[in-house]
Protein backbone atom coordinates (compact mmCIF):
# COMPACT_ATOMS: atom_id res chain seq x y z
CA UNK A 1 0.00 0.00 0.00
CA UNK A 2 1.48 3.33 -1.06
CA UNK A 3 1.86 6.26 1.29
CA UNK A 4 -0.86 8.21 -0.47
CA UNK A 5 -3.30 5.33 -0.24
CA UNK A 6 -2.47 5.00 3.42
CA UNK A 7 -3.26 8.62 4.06
CA UNK A 8 -6.73 8.27 2.58
CA UNK A 9 -7.14 5.08 4.53
CA UNK A 10 -6.42 6.75 7.85
CA UNK A 11 -9.98 5.60 8.03
CA UNK A 12 -10.11 1.97 8.97
CA UNK A 13 -13.62 0.80 8.21
CA UNK A 14 -15.57 -0.44 11.17
CA UNK A 15 -18.65 -2.57 11.32
CA UNK A 16 -21.68 -0.78 12.66
CA UNK A 17 -24.92 -1.95 14.11
CA UNK A 18 -27.46 -0.90 11.50
CA UNK A 19 -29.57 1.97 12.76
CA UNK A 20 -33.31 1.57 12.14
CA UNK A 21 -33.36 4.53 9.80
CA UNK A 22 -31.64 7.72 8.85
CA UNK A 23 -32.96 10.67 10.81
CA UNK A 24 -31.65 14.20 10.85
CA UNK A 25 -32.80 17.50 12.30
CA UNK A 26 -31.24 20.47 10.55
CA UNK A 27 -33.31 23.45 11.63
CA UNK A 28 -36.06 24.22 14.08
CA UNK A 29 -38.84 26.58 12.99
CA UNK A 30 -37.13 29.43 14.89
CA UNK A 31 -33.80 28.72 13.23
CA UNK A 32 -35.40 28.55 9.78
CA UNK A 33 -37.06 31.90 10.41
CA UNK A 34 -33.83 33.57 11.48
CA UNK A 35 -31.88 32.07 8.59
CA UNK A 36 -34.38 32.70 5.80
CA UNK A 37 -35.62 36.13 6.93
CA UNK A 38 -32.66 37.57 8.83
CA UNK A 39 -33.56 40.60 10.87
CA UNK A 40 -37.19 40.57 9.73
CA UNK A 41 -40.22 40.23 11.94
CA UNK A 42 -42.47 37.34 10.97
CA UNK A 43 -46.14 37.30 11.88
CA UNK A 44 -47.94 33.96 12.04
CA UNK A 45 -50.67 33.72 9.42
CA UNK A 46 -51.77 30.12 9.87
CA UNK A 47 -55.01 29.23 8.18
CA UNK A 48 -57.09 26.16 7.48
CA UNK A 49 -57.44 25.00 3.87
CA UNK A 50 -61.03 24.53 2.73
CA UNK A 51 -62.16 21.65 0.54
CA UNK A 52 -62.25 24.08 -2.37
CA UNK A 53 -58.64 25.21 -1.61
CA UNK A 54 -57.42 21.63 -1.50
CA UNK A 55 -59.15 20.79 -4.81
CA UNK A 56 -57.73 23.92 -6.47
CA UNK A 57 -54.20 23.22 -5.16
CA UNK A 58 -54.38 19.64 -6.40
CA UNK A 59 -55.61 20.80 -9.78
CA UNK A 60 -52.90 23.46 -10.14
CA UNK A 61 -49.93 21.42 -8.86
CA UNK A 62 -50.95 17.80 -9.33
CA UNK A 63 -50.20 17.16 -5.64
CA UNK A 64 -52.59 17.07 -2.69
CA UNK A 65 -51.71 18.94 0.51
CA UNK A 66 -50.91 16.57 3.38
CA UNK A 67 -52.18 18.90 6.05
CA UNK A 68 -55.36 20.97 6.18
CA UNK A 69 -53.52 23.59 8.25
CA UNK A 70 -51.29 25.95 6.27
CA UNK A 71 -48.30 26.97 8.42
CA UNK A 72 -47.35 30.35 6.98
CA UNK A 73 -45.71 33.49 8.36
CA UNK A 74 -45.77 36.90 6.74
CA UNK A 75 -42.64 39.02 6.80
CA UNK A 76 -42.75 42.76 7.41
CA UNK A 77 -41.55 43.30 3.82
CA UNK A 78 -44.31 41.20 2.28
CA UNK A 79 -42.46 37.88 1.94
CA UNK A 80 -43.76 34.55 3.18
CA UNK A 81 -42.29 31.64 5.07
CA UNK A 82 -44.16 28.35 4.72
CA UNK A 83 -43.30 25.21 6.67
CA UNK A 84 -44.70 21.97 5.34
CA UNK A 85 -44.09 18.25 5.03
CA UNK A 86 -43.81 15.73 2.24
CA UNK A 87 -43.90 11.96 2.41
CA UNK A 88 -41.78 10.11 -0.08
CA UNK A 89 -41.51 6.41 -0.70
CA UNK A 90 -39.46 5.90 2.43
CA UNK A 91 -39.22 9.25 4.15
CA UNK A 92 -40.95 12.12 5.94
CA UNK A 93 -39.42 15.46 5.21
CA UNK A 94 -40.22 18.79 6.86
CA UNK A 95 -39.09 21.70 4.75
CA UNK A 96 -39.36 25.49 4.69
CA UNK A 97 -39.88 27.69 1.65
CA UNK A 98 -39.19 31.43 1.66
CA UNK A 99 -41.11 33.43 -0.93
CA UNK A 100 -40.39 37.06 -1.76
CA UNK A 101 -43.14 39.67 -1.95
CA UNK A 102 -43.85 38.71 -5.58
CA UNK A 103 -44.31 35.05 -4.65
CA UNK A 104 -41.03 33.84 -6.17
CA UNK A 105 -39.02 31.19 -4.33
CA UNK A 106 -36.12 32.79 -2.47
CA UNK A 107 -34.81 29.71 -0.70
CA UNK A 108 -35.70 26.18 0.32
CA UNK A 109 -34.29 24.55 3.45
CA UNK A 110 -34.77 20.99 4.63
CA UNK A 111 -35.68 21.18 8.34
CA UNK A 112 -35.81 17.53 9.14
CA UNK A 113 -35.57 14.21 7.45
CA UNK A 114 -36.90 10.92 8.72
CA UNK A 115 -36.30 7.86 6.69
CA UNK A 116 -38.55 4.93 7.41
CA UNK A 117 -39.41 1.59 6.00
CA UNK A 118 -42.91 0.16 5.78
CA UNK A 119 -44.22 -1.05 9.10
CA UNK A 120 -41.79 1.01 11.14
CA UNK A 121 -43.90 4.06 10.40
CA UNK A 122 -46.94 2.53 12.03
CA UNK A 123 -45.01 1.08 14.96
CA UNK A 124 -45.55 3.38 17.99
CA UNK A 125 -42.27 2.28 19.59
CA UNK A 126 -40.35 3.26 16.51
CA UNK A 127 -42.13 6.60 16.33
CA UNK A 128 -41.59 7.26 20.02
CA UNK A 129 -37.82 7.57 19.52
CA UNK A 130 -38.46 10.84 17.72
CA UNK A 131 -40.91 12.23 20.27
CA UNK A 132 -39.89 15.61 21.61
CA UNK A 133 -37.22 16.06 18.95
CA UNK A 134 -39.29 18.26 16.71
CA UNK A 135 -40.11 21.85 17.51
CA UNK A 136 -37.75 23.68 19.77
CA UNK A 137 -35.43 20.75 20.38
CA UNK A 138 -31.84 21.86 20.62
CA UNK A 139 -29.71 20.91 17.66
CA UNK A 140 -27.55 17.95 18.56
CA UNK A 141 -26.02 17.63 15.20
CA UNK A 142 -22.99 15.64 16.18
CA UNK A 143 -25.41 12.98 17.31
CA UNK A 144 -28.27 13.56 14.92
CA UNK A 145 -26.61 14.04 11.59
CA UNK A 146 -25.22 10.92 10.01
CA UNK A 147 -23.12 11.43 6.93
CA UNK A 148 -24.19 8.74 4.52
CA UNK A 149 -22.72 7.59 1.25
CA UNK A 150 -24.75 5.17 -0.86
CA UNK A 151 -27.19 5.20 -3.74
CA UNK A 152 -28.28 8.80 -4.41
CA UNK A 153 -31.56 9.72 -2.76
CA UNK A 154 -34.00 11.63 -4.91
CA UNK A 155 -35.36 14.98 -3.71
CA UNK A 156 -38.25 14.78 -6.19
CA UNK A 157 -40.92 14.76 -3.47
CA UNK A 158 -39.56 18.00 -2.01
CA UNK A 159 -39.52 19.64 -5.45
CA UNK A 160 -43.14 18.52 -5.93
CA UNK A 161 -43.88 19.92 -2.46
CA UNK A 162 -42.39 23.31 -3.41
CA UNK A 163 -44.58 23.37 -6.55
CA UNK A 164 -47.60 22.58 -4.40
CA UNK A 165 -46.74 25.47 -2.03
CA UNK A 166 -46.42 27.84 -4.99
CA UNK A 167 -49.94 26.82 -6.00
CA UNK A 168 -51.05 27.22 -2.39
CA UNK A 169 -49.57 30.72 -2.31
CA UNK A 170 -51.37 31.70 -5.53
CA UNK A 171 -54.70 30.28 -4.38
CA UNK A 172 -54.71 31.06 -0.67
CA UNK A 173 -52.14 33.74 0.24
CA UNK A 174 -51.67 36.07 -2.74
CA UNK A 175 -53.83 39.12 -3.20
CA UNK B 1 -6.69 18.28 16.23
CA UNK B 2 -10.19 18.05 17.44
CA UNK B 3 -9.42 19.93 20.62
CA UNK B 4 -8.52 23.05 18.62
CA UNK B 5 -12.04 23.01 17.18
CA UNK B 6 -14.28 22.88 20.18
CA UNK B 7 -17.07 24.56 18.29
CA UNK B 8 -20.28 22.62 17.80
CA UNK B 9 -21.04 21.38 14.30
CA UNK B 10 -24.09 22.50 12.43
CA UNK B 11 -25.49 21.08 9.21
CA UNK B 12 -27.77 22.66 6.67
CA UNK B 13 -29.54 20.80 3.91
CA UNK B 14 -31.03 22.03 0.64
CA UNK B 15 -32.42 20.23 -2.41
CA UNK B 16 -30.11 20.65 -5.41
CA UNK B 17 -28.96 18.51 -8.34
CA UNK B 18 -31.86 16.13 -7.81
CA UNK B 19 -30.75 15.20 -4.33
CA UNK B 20 -30.19 16.49 -0.80
CA UNK B 21 -27.05 18.54 -0.28
CA UNK B 22 -25.76 18.76 3.29
CA UNK B 23 -23.07 21.18 4.40
CA UNK B 24 -21.56 20.74 7.87
CA UNK B 25 -19.28 23.28 9.52
CA UNK B 26 -18.53 24.62 12.98
CA UNK B 27 -21.26 26.94 14.20
CA UNK B 28 -18.89 29.91 14.07
CA UNK B 29 -18.52 29.32 10.31
CA UNK B 30 -22.25 29.28 9.49
CA UNK B 31 -21.92 32.54 7.54
CA UNK B 32 -19.75 30.80 4.94
CA UNK B 33 -22.39 28.18 4.15
CA UNK B 34 -24.59 30.48 2.07
CA UNK B 35 -21.92 31.16 -0.62
CA UNK B 36 -21.21 27.41 -0.75
CA UNK B 37 -24.88 26.66 -1.47
CA UNK B 38 -24.84 29.43 -4.07
CA UNK B 39 -21.92 27.72 -5.82
CA UNK B 40 -23.95 24.51 -5.94
CA UNK B 41 -27.06 26.33 -7.15
CA UNK B 42 -25.00 27.84 -9.97
CA UNK B 43 -23.80 24.42 -11.13
CA UNK B 44 -27.37 23.11 -10.86
CA UNK B 45 -28.58 25.94 -13.13
CA UNK B 46 -25.84 25.36 -15.73
CA UNK B 47 -25.90 21.58 -15.82
CA UNK B 48 -29.49 20.51 -15.25
CA UNK B 49 -30.74 18.06 -17.87
CA UNK B 50 -34.34 19.01 -17.09
CA UNK B 51 -34.22 22.79 -17.17
CA UNK B 52 -34.95 24.33 -20.59
CA UNK B 53 -32.42 27.17 -20.10
CA UNK B 54 -29.41 25.18 -18.89
CA UNK B 55 -26.19 24.92 -20.89
CA UNK B 56 -27.05 21.29 -21.60
CA UNK B 57 -30.44 22.21 -23.05
CA UNK B 58 -28.77 24.76 -25.32
CA UNK B 59 -26.08 22.30 -26.40
CA UNK B 60 -28.70 19.79 -27.53
CA UNK B 61 -30.87 22.36 -29.30
CA UNK B 62 -28.28 23.60 -31.82
CA UNK B 63 -27.14 22.07 -35.09
CA UNK B 64 -23.98 19.95 -35.09
CA UNK B 65 -20.88 22.09 -35.47
CA UNK B 66 -22.54 25.23 -34.13
CA UNK B 67 -20.57 27.00 -31.38
CA UNK B 68 -22.42 27.46 -28.08
CA UNK B 69 -21.45 29.93 -25.36
CA UNK B 70 -21.60 28.18 -21.98
CA UNK B 71 -20.55 28.82 -18.41
CA UNK B 72 -16.91 28.27 -17.42
CA UNK B 73 -18.03 25.64 -14.92
CA UNK B 74 -19.69 23.65 -17.71
CA UNK B 75 -16.47 23.77 -19.72
CA UNK B 76 -14.50 22.53 -16.70
CA UNK B 77 -16.82 19.56 -16.25
CA UNK B 78 -16.87 18.75 -19.97
CA UNK B 79 -13.05 18.89 -20.08
CA UNK B 80 -12.90 16.39 -17.24
CA UNK B 81 -15.54 14.23 -18.95
CA UNK B 82 -13.51 14.17 -22.17
CA UNK B 83 -10.31 13.23 -20.29
CA UNK B 84 -12.12 10.40 -18.48
CA UNK B 85 -13.80 9.22 -21.70
CA UNK B 86 -10.31 8.96 -23.19
CA UNK B 87 -8.75 7.28 -20.16
CA UNK B 88 -11.55 4.68 -19.99
CA UNK B 89 -11.63 4.05 -23.75
CA UNK B 90 -15.18 5.29 -23.94
CA UNK B 91 -16.60 3.56 -20.87
CA UNK B 92 -17.19 6.86 -19.08
CA UNK B 93 -19.47 8.69 -21.50
CA UNK B 94 -21.60 11.74 -20.70
CA UNK B 95 -23.60 11.11 -23.89
CA UNK B 96 -25.71 8.69 -21.84
CA UNK B 97 -28.66 11.05 -22.16
CA UNK B 98 -30.09 9.14 -25.09
CA UNK B 99 -30.01 5.78 -23.29
CA UNK B 100 -31.46 7.32 -20.11
CA UNK B 101 -34.28 9.09 -21.96
CA UNK B 102 -35.02 5.87 -23.82
CA UNK B 103 -35.19 3.92 -20.55
CA UNK B 104 -37.20 6.77 -18.99
CA UNK B 105 -34.68 7.56 -16.26
CA UNK B 106 -34.62 11.05 -17.79
CA UNK B 107 -37.62 12.97 -19.15
CA UNK B 108 -38.17 13.10 -22.88
CA UNK B 109 -39.78 16.54 -22.77
CA UNK B 110 -38.91 18.62 -25.80
CA UNK B 111 -36.62 15.98 -27.32
CA UNK B 112 -37.81 14.66 -30.66
CA UNK B 113 -36.13 12.07 -32.90
CA UNK B 114 -34.11 10.43 -30.15
CA UNK B 115 -32.34 8.21 -32.68
CA UNK B 116 -30.66 11.29 -34.20
CA UNK B 117 -28.53 11.83 -31.08
CA UNK B 118 -25.72 9.48 -32.06
CA UNK B 119 -22.69 11.38 -30.74
CA UNK B 120 -20.40 10.33 -27.88
CA UNK B 121 -18.22 12.36 -25.52
CA UNK B 122 -15.51 12.21 -28.24
CA UNK B 123 -17.71 14.47 -30.38
CA UNK B 124 -17.56 17.29 -27.83
CA UNK B 125 -15.03 19.93 -28.81
CA UNK B 126 -13.88 22.54 -26.29
CA UNK B 127 -13.09 25.76 -28.15
CA UNK B 128 -12.06 27.88 -25.17
CA UNK B 129 -12.99 28.40 -21.52
CA UNK B 130 -16.50 29.55 -22.47
CA UNK B 131 -17.30 27.93 -25.81
CA UNK B 132 -18.12 24.41 -26.88
CA UNK B 133 -19.34 22.71 -30.03
CA UNK B 134 -20.52 19.21 -30.74
CA UNK B 135 -19.51 17.54 -33.99
CA UNK B 136 -22.57 15.30 -33.88
CA UNK B 137 -25.92 15.57 -32.14
CA UNK B 138 -25.67 14.15 -28.65
CA UNK B 139 -27.67 14.20 -25.44
CA UNK B 140 -25.27 15.13 -22.67
CA UNK B 141 -26.24 14.15 -19.14
CA UNK B 142 -23.81 15.18 -16.40
CA UNK B 143 -25.61 13.23 -13.68
CA UNK B 144 -22.51 11.07 -13.24
CA UNK B 145 -20.05 13.89 -12.62
CA UNK B 146 -21.72 17.26 -11.88
CA UNK B 147 -22.58 16.45 -8.25
CA UNK B 148 -18.93 15.69 -7.55
CA UNK B 149 -17.84 18.92 -9.21
CA UNK B 150 -20.47 20.86 -7.25
CA UNK B 151 -19.13 19.38 -4.01
CA UNK B 152 -15.59 20.47 -4.93
CA UNK B 153 -16.84 23.97 -5.73
CA UNK B 154 -18.73 24.20 -2.45
CA UNK B 155 -15.60 23.12 -0.57
CA UNK B 156 -13.61 25.83 -2.39
CA UNK B 157 -16.27 28.41 -1.45
CA UNK B 158 -16.12 27.35 2.21
CA UNK B 159 -12.32 27.53 2.22
CA UNK B 160 -12.42 30.95 0.55
CA UNK B 161 -14.74 32.00 3.37
CA UNK B 162 -12.10 31.06 5.93
CA UNK B 163 -13.63 27.74 7.03
CA UNK B 164 -10.91 25.42 8.31
CA UNK B 165 -12.87 22.18 8.41
CA UNK B 166 -16.15 21.03 6.90
CA UNK B 167 -18.01 18.40 4.99
CA UNK B 168 -20.19 18.70 1.89
CA UNK B 169 -22.40 15.74 1.00
CA UNK B 170 -24.45 15.80 -2.22
CA UNK B 171 -26.57 12.68 -1.89
CA UNK B 172 -23.65 10.42 -1.03
CA UNK B 173 -20.96 12.16 -3.09
CA UNK B 174 -19.05 13.90 -0.36
CA UNK B 175 -15.81 15.62 0.54
CA UNK B 176 -14.31 16.37 3.91
CA UNK B 177 -11.61 18.98 4.41
CA UNK B 178 -9.54 20.19 7.32
CA UNK B 179 -7.91 18.48 10.26
CA UNK B 180 -10.89 16.64 11.57
CA UNK B 181 -12.31 13.15 11.24
CA UNK B 182 -15.84 12.75 9.90
CA UNK B 183 -17.84 9.63 10.55
CA UNK B 184 -19.42 8.41 7.34
CA UNK B 185 -21.82 5.49 7.08
CA UNK B 186 -22.01 3.41 3.95
CA UNK B 187 -25.50 2.52 2.82
CA UNK B 188 -25.39 -0.78 0.93
CA UNK B 189 -27.36 -1.44 -2.25
CA UNK B 190 -30.15 -3.09 -0.19
CA UNK B 191 -30.48 0.16 1.83
CA UNK B 192 -28.91 -1.32 4.98
CA UNK B 193 -25.97 0.41 6.69
CA UNK B 194 -23.38 -2.20 7.68
CA UNK B 195 -20.10 -0.29 7.63
CA UNK B 196 -18.82 3.11 8.48
CA UNK B 197 -15.51 4.84 8.43
CA UNK B 198 -13.80 8.00 9.48
CA UNK B 199 -12.80 10.31 6.65
CA UNK B 200 -10.27 13.09 6.80
CA UNK B 201 -9.42 15.52 4.04
CA UNK B 202 -10.63 13.46 1.09
CA UNK B 203 -13.62 12.79 -1.13
CA UNK B 204 -15.82 9.72 -1.37
CA UNK B 205 -18.63 8.76 -3.70
CA UNK B 206 -20.91 5.75 -3.80
CA UNK B 207 -23.32 4.36 -6.34
CA UNK B 208 -25.81 1.53 -6.33
CA UNK B 209 -28.78 0.67 -8.50
CA UNK B 210 -30.33 -2.46 -6.96
CA UNK B 211 -33.43 -0.45 -6.00
CA UNK B 212 -33.37 1.87 -8.99
CA UNK B 213 -34.26 -0.27 -11.97
CA UNK B 214 -36.94 -0.47 -14.57
CA UNK B 215 -38.16 -3.30 -16.70
CA UNK B 216 -38.92 -2.29 -20.27
CA UNK B 217 -40.18 -5.01 -22.63
CA UNK B 218 -38.80 -7.68 -20.35
CA UNK B 219 -35.32 -6.13 -20.15
CA UNK B 220 -33.93 -4.85 -16.84
CA UNK B 221 -32.52 -1.32 -17.08
CA UNK B 222 -30.61 0.85 -14.63
CA UNK B 223 -29.58 4.52 -14.65
CA UNK B 224 -25.94 3.44 -15.10
CA UNK B 225 -24.67 2.54 -18.54
CA UNK B 226 -21.70 0.24 -19.10
CA UNK B 227 -19.80 -0.89 -22.16
CA UNK B 228 -21.55 -0.81 -25.53
CA UNK B 229 -24.56 0.92 -24.03
CA UNK B 230 -25.56 -2.06 -21.89
CA UNK B 231 -27.09 -1.16 -18.50
CA UNK B 232 -24.83 -1.79 -15.48
CA UNK B 233 -26.78 -4.08 -13.20
CA UNK B 234 -24.69 -4.24 -10.05
CA UNK B 235 -26.25 -5.71 -6.93
CA UNK B 236 -23.78 -4.14 -4.50
CA UNK B 237 -22.69 -0.66 -3.51
CA UNK B 238 -19.61 0.73 -5.24
CA UNK B 239 -17.56 3.25 -3.23
CA UNK B 240 -14.59 5.24 -4.46
CA UNK B 241 -12.18 7.53 -2.59
CA UNK B 242 -10.15 10.29 -4.19
CA UNK B 243 -8.72 13.71 -3.45
CA UNK B 244 -11.42 15.46 -5.46
CA UNK B 245 -15.09 14.59 -5.46
CA UNK B 246 -15.49 15.05 -9.23
CA UNK B 247 -13.10 12.12 -9.75
CA UNK B 248 -14.70 9.99 -7.04
CA UNK B 249 -18.18 10.63 -8.49
CA UNK B 250 -17.21 9.79 -12.08
CA UNK B 251 -15.16 6.77 -11.12
CA UNK B 252 -18.06 5.04 -9.31
CA UNK B 253 -19.67 4.51 -12.73
CA UNK B 254 -16.42 3.07 -14.12
CA UNK B 255 -15.84 0.92 -11.02
CA UNK B 256 -19.31 -0.61 -11.39
CA UNK B 257 -18.15 -2.13 -14.67
CA UNK B 258 -14.39 -2.46 -14.23
CA UNK B 259 -12.95 -1.82 -10.78
CA UNK B 260 -9.36 -2.52 -11.91
CA UNK B 261 -9.59 0.10 -14.65
CA UNK B 262 -11.05 2.57 -12.13
CA UNK B 263 -8.17 1.83 -9.75
CA UNK B 264 -5.57 2.45 -12.47
CA UNK B 265 -7.08 5.87 -13.22
CA UNK B 266 -7.62 6.68 -9.55
CA UNK B 267 -3.94 5.94 -8.83
CA UNK B 268 -3.12 9.20 -10.64
CA UNK B 269 -5.66 11.08 -8.49
CA UNK B 270 -4.54 9.76 -5.11
CA UNK B 271 -7.59 7.54 -4.92
CA UNK B 272 -8.85 3.95 -5.06
CA UNK B 273 -11.93 1.78 -5.12
CA UNK B 274 -13.00 0.67 -1.64
CA UNK B 275 -13.00 -3.12 -1.94
CA UNK B 276 -15.06 -5.44 0.26
CA UNK B 277 -11.80 -6.98 1.52
CA UNK B 278 -10.77 -3.62 3.00
CA UNK B 279 -13.90 -3.51 5.10
CA UNK B 280 -13.53 -7.11 6.17
CA UNK B 281 -10.01 -6.47 7.44
CA UNK B 282 -11.42 -4.37 10.22
CA UNK B 283 -14.39 -6.56 11.07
Amino acid sequence: MSASRKSLLALVPVVLVAPPAHAATYLTVEQAQALMFPGETLTPAFRPLSNADVAAIRKASGVSPLSRQLKAWRSARGGWLIVDQVVGKHEFITFAVALDASGAVRSVEIMDYRESYGDQVRNPKWRAQFAGKRNGAALQLDKDIKNISGATLSCRHVIDGVKRLLATYAIVLAG
Amino acid sequence: MLSSLPDKLVTRCQPWLGTFVEISVAQADMGAVEPAFRAIAHIHACMSFHSADSDLARLRSVRPGETVAVDEETVLVLRMAIALHDATEGLFDVAVGRALVRSRFLPREGITHLSRYTGTTADIEIIDDRHVRCKKRLLIDLGGIAKGHAVDRAVAALQAGGVRAGLVNAGGDLRAFGMRDWQVQLRDADDVVRHGLALRDCAMASSANLHDRRRVQGVQLSPHIGRDGAPSLVDHRVTVLAERCVIADAMTKVAMVDADLADRILATHNGYVLRPSMTREAA
